[in-house]
């Protein structure tokens, strides 16, 4: 009698698992921002040079009946929105990754090199085979980003180095990068400076499906990789000892995620600029919403990135309309404050 | 102390050898050194004395200016800092006089004095803004703490920079071509300024050099020696934030000499900064001559910005400052 009433109760652990975190809070926040990313988006489909009133943009959208505005929206808006969500989430989940590894709150992308690296690359791209097609962008970033990788492993590989001093080597590599994107811009002829400099400042502008087509699926996959090993994060972030004592190859794993992390940042950067301080806020503010888990912060972050990085992009149409203000300079204007305070609040070891 | 007036007549012969070196370098390969002689003794110039004199060298003079003042300012910034990786634009001092010319030139309205004024300002305010965030009362100036806040400082301020491009085109031109570091078109205009700014910078700071060898010591040492520490970073921090500015002013930002020059001459001619700030100001004045010549021929007859030639040598020093920086600094 009474087991049976047992076998009634038990079900299999991950109903459980889903049952107690439909529950928690965490979701319900998970779903808010999801919510708001939507909002976002349809906002940043209305406003630009020529404003779209909200139901002519959903009936565009969803291809119903009443006016439309066909052009604007699916090819002009919707590939730049498209775009602006998918690296938000990106540089957002590599921001995640990279603080959890380096153990270190101001990391980021921008910190460790690898969007510096990866702009080098792709502006030698511009300038050095400027026949290919803007699709192959992504691929001179990656090789950027990476070489800026293990300029920076090489660089500390053997010599016990903390946390700070791979800070430290990443913006020194930074540094060096920078300087030769610098050089190359001025070396180029007047007429051909404007592209890869609106590039450079993190713009959508002009981005169309050809751009989408040309990374969704290996920024996808990296970001379902990495979502997966999130719960690795969670054992590195005990510190190098504790992980190894709980079985975990540490030096392999910490490769794999750094590379998934380098792979996110580059492309990202590869297709739309230098957007900074996505990858350090992100991570932050979506900590602070749903706590320190990192199967629940990796997604929540990607959310917040793509949130952070759409409103960006409308609000730099908005703002000044014509006239386009670049989502890098908007997320630097406002990302620099927030970088200041958390160095402020978080406390020093 | 012969060693060391052999040390200091080497720098000296150097940096006179690379600025006549880099006055007879330019497109027309026909206009020498003689003609410089020969421009003093006529009152008519010709084209040639011309080049040399109204073209060249001003340009050498703000080469060598330039440099001297970055240098004093970057062992200034090493010196009240007590950290090897401090310079202007490591802390944001470059990119913040950057940002206050940049505004003076939007908007001309809200020019207090003039241009240089606004430069010293920014300056000033990046330099305020990153050292209050990077100073923490328990233990002092933290190196990455220093790094990081300087560079969310520059970032914000470069950021703000090329946010005024978006509203002229030709004022965005402008700006890129002035922010890169140039000074292909420097005239005996941005000379005068200069040359008082620099004069007034040594002095100060030279007042101040023993004060620094004090705080060498650690601050409640050379409190206990009868100096007052806080003021003499306050004060050595306007100096170098006030050179800063002046060479930003006419140079646009010029990176890396403030943090390359001041530890080659801590290597030669040890730590008193007495004897070092002479010596980082010819050694300034030496490597920003030297990235004149090269960036008269990289791309001959084309010219290349001199601060991006600077950014190219001093990047890869940084990478190298940054592995070998000892971590009892950090």
């Amino acid at each position: 009698m009474s087991q049976s009433v047992k076998q009634q109760n038990i079900r299999p652990q991950w109903q459980a698992d889903l049952y107690v975190y439909f529950r928690s809070k965490s979701f319900v926040i998970q779903v808010v921002l999801f919510v708001l990313v939507i909002v976002a988006s349809v906002w940043s489909l209305m406003v630009g040079a020529v404003s779209i009133p909200v139901q002519v943009t959903i009936n565009t959208l969803f291809d119903l009946d009443g006016d439309q505005q066909k052009y604007i929206i699916l090819r002009s808006r919707l590939p730049r929105v498209v775009l602006a969500l998918m690296t938000g989430g990106a540089l957002a989940i590599s921001g995640a990754v990279i603080q959890a590894i380096i153990r270190n709150p101001l990391a980021s992308p921008k910190i460790i090199g690898v969007n510096s690296g990866a702009a080098l690359f792709a502006c030698l791209m511009i300038i050095l085979l400027p026949d290919i097609p803007a699709s192959y962008l992504p691929l001179a970033a990656c090789a950027g980003g990476i070489l800026a990788a293990l300029i920076i492993f090489f660089a500390t590989f053997g010599r016990n180095l903390s946390g700070v001093h791979l800070a430290l080597v990443g913006i020194a590599v930074g540094f060096i990068c920078e300087s030769g994107v610098d050089y190359i811009l001025v070396a180029l002829p007047t007429h051909e400076l404007a592209t890869p400099l609106v590039w450079l400042t993190g713009s959508f502008w002009g981005r169309s499906w050809t751009h989408v087509y040309a990374v969704w699926l290996p920024l996808c996959t990296m970001a379902a990789v990495g979502l997966t090993m999130a719960y690795r994060l969670d054992i590195l972030h005990l510190g190098a000892e504790t992980a190894t004592g709980l079985g975990l190859n540490v030096q392999v794993q910490r490769l794999i995620l750094l590379l998934i992390a380098t792979l996110l940042a580059s492309i990202s950067v590869g297709v739309a600029g230098v957007l900074g301080f996505v990858g350090l806020m992100a991570p932050h503010i979506a900590r602070r919403l749903v706590g320190g888990n990192h199967r629940l912060v990796l997604p929540a972050s990607a959310l917040v990135g793509m949130l952070l990085v759409v409103l960006a992009d409308g609000a730099g149409r908005a703002i000044f309309p014509p006239i386009e203000i670049s989502a890098g300079i908007l997320t630097a204007i406002f990302g620099a404050p927030f970088f200041i305070y958390i160095m402020l609040t978080s406390s020093q070891e | 102390m012969r060693h060391l007036s052999l040390k200091y007549i080497t720098l000296v012969v150097a940096m006179c050898a690379s600025a006549l070196l880099s006055l007879s370098i330019g497109p027309r390969q026909d206009v020498f050194l003689s003609d410089l002689l020969s421009a003093f003794a006529t009152d008519e110039l010709s084209i040639n004395q011309s080049i040399i004199f109204d073209l060249r060298l001003p340009r050498t003079f703000v080469a060598i200016l330039v440099g001297a003042n970055l240098g004093l300012a970057g062992m200034i910034l090493q010196a009240i800092t007590r950290n090897p990786l401090a310079s202007p634009s490591i802390l944001g001092i470059n990119q913040g006089a950057a940002l206050g010319m940049t505004l003076g030139l939007v908007f001309p309205s809200i020019i207090l004095l003039n241009l240089d004024f606004m430069a010293i300002l920014g300056a000033l305010i990046a330099g305020a803004l990153t050292f209050s965030f990077a100073n923490s009362a328990k233990n002092g100036f933290n190196s990455l703490r220093l790094i990081l806040a300087g560079i969310a400082v520059g970032a914000f301020s470069y950021a703000m920079v090329r946010f005024t491009f978006i509203l002229d085109d030709d004022l965005a031109r402008e700006v890129i071509g002035w922010t890169s570091g140039n000074i292909s078109a420097s005239n005996w205009q941005d000379v005068k300024p200069l040359i008082v700014w620099t004069l007034l910078g040594i002095i100060s700071s030279y007042l101040l050099a023993h004060k620094f060898n004090l705080l060498a010591l650690g601050e409640a040492a050379s409190q206990g020696l009868g100096a007052n520490p806080k003021l003499i970073q306050f004060m050595g921090a306007v100096i170098a934030a006030t050179l800063t500015a002046i060479t930003v002013a006419v140079a646009g930002p010029v990176m890396f000499i403030g943090l390359v020059i001041p530890h080659f001459c801590r290597r030669f001619f040890g730590q008193d900064h007495r004897l070092l700030l002479p010596a980082t100001m010819l050694a300034g004045a030496l490597l920003m001559s030297l990235a004149d010549i090269v960036a008269k021929l990289i791309n001959f007859p084309y010219e290349t910005p001199t601060g991006i030639i600077c950014a190219l040598i001093g990047a890869p020093y940084f990478l190298y400052q940054s592995l070998t920086v000892k971590g009892a600094k950090l």
